[in-house]
């Protein structure tokens, strides 16, 4: 003013993104469709994609140079980003791999080893719940079953009211085992399982496994980070995996295998064999092979990225569960449903009850109804088929699991609201849908 | 066919088997030299890169196409996992299929790459021994000059498992086929001895370092004659490279990756194989619900991930189509090229070549001059980090230690590639480093250590 050279008055940059912000961040996603389905594919926002092209585009311009000097770096820093988040001292016991499914097999070929080896044997058993993601179940199958082992699987009670339900069932499994005098070889669970989704209390099971002498203890947090509270330390697990693109916002495809260290965490291999065989599982999955590795060198840019909004990850997670609960709460009383458990162990997920009039009488109207409400709604959610259990009388065996993530608005949850209540005005049954 | 515009029917069916056609449109003209430069415009300009058996590349016209795909996930994964995935990636198998000249479309699986399929063919023989198909002791046969990758896979997963390794010792440098066949029949008649079966041959179709291409047809005909269970090719280096055909070769499990000389992003590769009783129990080790279904199949889906380099095989032909002669004008020139290259720098050097031309493939090993002093592997890296930093020439260096009475011979070779974006400018840049060196008295001794 007045000729001083006062410096011009800046306006503060905001503190945390705008939600117009975010709406450009999400800008590429169908803006027709109600997307209420995070848990399934997860998200990426454009700034984190661009961000990985750049790292694509570095690699193509010179990969060799890419390769010398670039990768190992990128990779250690990827890694140290999250063992800072999982709360684990050495970073070592941080590996990047493709996704849960790849994590799960490097763990159960590790034991098909101990049978083959004879570390194991014959009969010793595993213990999983029976709602185990199919992938999962499959790999138990493929590698610790074909190798001689044994299954034990959990029941999860749904709907359920408390934790101790599940706890119950899991000390129940465990005694199993010590009747029939098998020895428990590995004990593999969910954090918060795919369908029906619900949060389990791995705390508390990983407790109970050590004080029944289970061997190895995996948890399957596949939508572990972004979505619950993650702290190794806390939990106390053996194995550890999660996704990052999922509810960490990564692009397709990154996840962790956390492996506390131990006598035996060296000998867990990568089951794609390179040159850096026998050099750790952690440098062992840094490289298998020519391939695109973008996704697993955005990981520090993506902890820039959750540090934009309020309270970081933690902010964003407890805003999706508030979300979530709030918008299952409305369709529940809009359709006079229930949801499948308790606020207190939802994530940022939760099962809301459909109205007993669709008829959902098994797992193919599940897909079925998916697909229509995609098809004529636009409509994207998951549908779980609860069979019911003898005795009851009139149970929900239909359910939808509805997620909530930063991009989602009420809007989204109001469509499907709409869409159901059109269904049962027109009197629809799953049964009436065609064939896919 | 119909006679078109006035050309003769003979004509027109002579022009309609000049290149494979799998889509409607008419055909797009071929590209100019300018058209290449631009399609890898996004190549490090100041780098001699003479290096593509490394890595591969990939024009941009690819690169965008894939970006779509990409996109098309990110908008709606649900609607593309349920609607798109799978129609895509069998399209991809069905090309690759005609390409290979394999009968059915269910014995093409298409993988990350050659590693991967190496994985998956030697975790089956590991189960082998596990579930006592196999004895212990039973051997598995392959080249000494296997890729490392390779070696520590047969490593991790046959003799972990109780198996016999016998490795092909191979002459370096080489002189004709023969001398080839006799050493592998020899490894065989070792690996049958003390009454062992011999479960698996894995056989390069072009070595990677020293580079040869290795004459996989017969060696799988003396495999079979010598009652070998099972035969698997490695040919990382194979399509777009040199001439793949799976009767012809008749190998039970061929590999080939589409990122090195396909033009394919990274990444993607596919396995063969051979539908047989045998090859029932193939899997992918990563498990996906999918398991059980056939490895093609379980290959399709291995969890949420990026499978857009898998699905841009049909643009990439057409990439392909664009080049006079498609795919075999592609080789042909490359090979020619990279000969002449070599011939080039050896005549510079006064040295010589490690194999007959028509030993080589798309790629060379060219000696280096004596004095250089290479005599060590670190040196040969030490080398290559010089010329990468130093002169901006990208080229691997490969160390042939001496062999009993050899004194100051060529202890060093460079390996080069030639592919369709290389320009004689880069190999002369190559051959002045070289000279400069030598001129200069490096030797690698006094190289610093990268």
């Amino acid at each position: 003013m007045n000729g001083t050279s006062a410096p011009a008055a800046v306006p503060p940059q905001p503190l945390h993104i705008t939600p117009a912000e975010v709406i450009s961040e999400f800008s590429h996603h169908h803006p027709s469709v109600a997307r209420i389905n995070n848990g399934g594919f997860g998200c990426c926002p454009s700034s984190l994609i661009s961000f990985q092209r750049q790292i694509q585009m570095q690699w193509l311009r010179q990969p060799d140079e890419f390769f010398f000097n670039q990768i190992q770096p990128g990779m250690l820093r990827s890694r140290n980003v999250i063992k800072d988040l999982i709360n684990t001292d050495h970073v070592d016991e941080v590996s990047i791999v493709d996704n849960a499914s790849t994590a799960v097999s490097i763990v159960l070929q590790h034991m098909a080893w101990g049978f083959a080896e004879g570390r194991f044997h014959p009969g010793d058993a595993t213990v999983m719940f029976h709602c185990a993601y199919g992938s999962v179940k499959k790999s138990v199958e493929a590698y610790f079953v074909r190798a001689g082992g044994s299954v034990i699987e959990v029941p999860l009670p749904f709907p359920l009211n408390s934790e101790d339900e599940i706890v119950q069932e899991f000390r129940q499994a465990l005694e199993k085992a010590k009747q029939s005098n098998r020895r428990v070889r590995l004990a593999i669970f969910d954090h918060v399982t795919c369908m029906p989704s619900v949060v389990i209390p791995v705390k508390e099971l990983v407790t109970i496994c050590r004080e029944a002498g289970v061997d190895h203890i995996f948890i399957d947090g596949a939508h572990g980070i972004g979505c619950v509270d993650v702290d190794m330390k806390q939990i106390g697990a053996d194995f550890y995996t999660s996704n990052l693109h999922k509810w960490m916002f990564c692009p397709p495809s990154a996840a962790f295998l956390y492996c506390r260290r131990s006598s035996e965490s060296s000998s867990l291999h990568h089951l794609v064999v390179t040159h850096e065989y026998g050099n750790g599982l952690a440098r062992e999955s840094t490289w298998i092979g020519t391939r695109d590795y973008s996704a697993q060198l955005v990981v520090p840019e993506v902890l820039e990225f959750v540090n934009r909004f309020e309270g970081g990850i933690d902010g964003i997670k407890r805003r999706n569960h508030d979300g979530v609960v709030e918008m299952g709460m409305m369709l529940a009383k809009a359709w006079g449903t229930h949801l499948g458990c308790p606020p207190h162990m939802c994530s940022s997920m939760v099962m809301v009850g459909l109205p007993a009039c669709l008829g959902v009488l098994s797992d193919e109207h599940t897909w079925k109804l998916r697909t229509y409400l995609r098809d004529k709604f636009g409509v994207e959610v998951s549908i779980y088929y609860r069979p019911p259990k003898d005795g009851e009388v009139g149970p929900l065996t239909g359910y939808t699991r509805i997620s909530y993530q930063v991009y989602n608005k009420v809007d989204d949850y109001y469509k499907f609201r709409d869409a159901i209540n059109q269904l049962v005005h027109d009197a629809f049954t799953c049964a009436s849908l065609p064939n896919s | 066919m119909a006679a078109v515009n006035g050309t003769s029917a003979a004509d027109a069916n002579s022009q309609i088997h000049k290149k494979p056609r799998l889509y409607a449109d008419p055909s797009p003209p071929l590209f100019t030299p300018s058209d290449i430069l631009y399609e890898f415009s996004h190549h490090d300009p100041t780098v001699a890169r003479i290096n593509n058996g490394s890595f591969g590349s990939c024009p941009s016209s690819v690169i965008s196409a894939q970006n779509e795909l990409q996109i098309q996930w990110l908008r709606q994964p649900d609607d593309f996992y349920f609607n798109q995935l799978q129609p895509k990636i069998l399209q991809s198998r069905t090309i690759i299929k005609d390409l290979i000249n394999a009968d059915h479309v269910d014995e093409v699986s298409i993988v990350d790459n050659a590693t991967t399929a190496a994985a998956i063919v030697l975790q089956q023989i590991a189960w082998g021994f596990a579930e006592g198909k196999f004895n212990h002791g039973d051997a598995a046969v392959m080249l000494h000059y296997a890729y490392g990758a390779v070696k520590k896979s047969v490593e991790a997963y046959v003799t972990r498992a109780g198996g016999y390794v016998i490795e092909v010792p191979l002459p370096f440098p080489v002189n004709s086929v023969d001398e080839i066949v006799h050493e592998f029949r020899q490894a065989l008649q070792r690996g049958k001895q003390n009454g062992r079966r011999v479960r698996l041959a894995v056989i390069d179709h072009v070595t990677s370092m020293p580079t040869v291409v290795i004459p996989v047809k017969e060696l799988v005909a003396i495999c079979r004659e010598e009652g070998v269970d099972q035969v698997f090719v490695d040919a990382a280096h194979g399509i777009g490279c040199v001439d793949i055909d799976m009767k012809q070769i008749g190998a039970d499990f061929y590999t080939s990756n589409l990122h090195k000389w396909y033009f394919c992003p990274p990444s993607v590769a596919f396995l063969y194989c051979k539908r047989s009783i045998n090859n029932s129990d193939l899997h992918h080790p990563v498990v996906s619900h999918e398991y059980g279904n056939g490895l093609a199949i379980e290959s399709g889906w291995i969890g949420t991930r990026d499978y857009s380099a898998q699905l841009v095989v049909p643009k990439v032909l057409e990439f392909i189509n664009r080049f006079e002669g498609g795919i075999n004008g592609i080789k042909k020139r490359n090979h020619e090229c990279v000969v002449e290259m070599g011939q080039m720098l050896v005549e510079a050097w006064g040295t010589h070549l490690g194999c007959p031309p028509e030993m080589c493939s798309s790629m060379v090993m060219v000696g280096l001059p004596a004095c250089l002093g290479i005599s060590s592997d670190h040196d040969a890296l030490n080398l290559r980090t010089c010329l990468r930093e130093k002169f901006g020439v990208e080229v691997p260096i490969y160390y042939r230690s001496p062999k009993d009475g050899e004194d100051g011979g060529v202890t060093g070779y460079a390996r080069i590639s030639y592919h369709v974006y290389n320009k004689v400018d880069d190999y002369y840049k190559f051959r002045d480093a070289i000279n400069q060196l030598v001129h200069n008295a490096v030797t690698c001794a006094s190289l610093p250590i990268s």
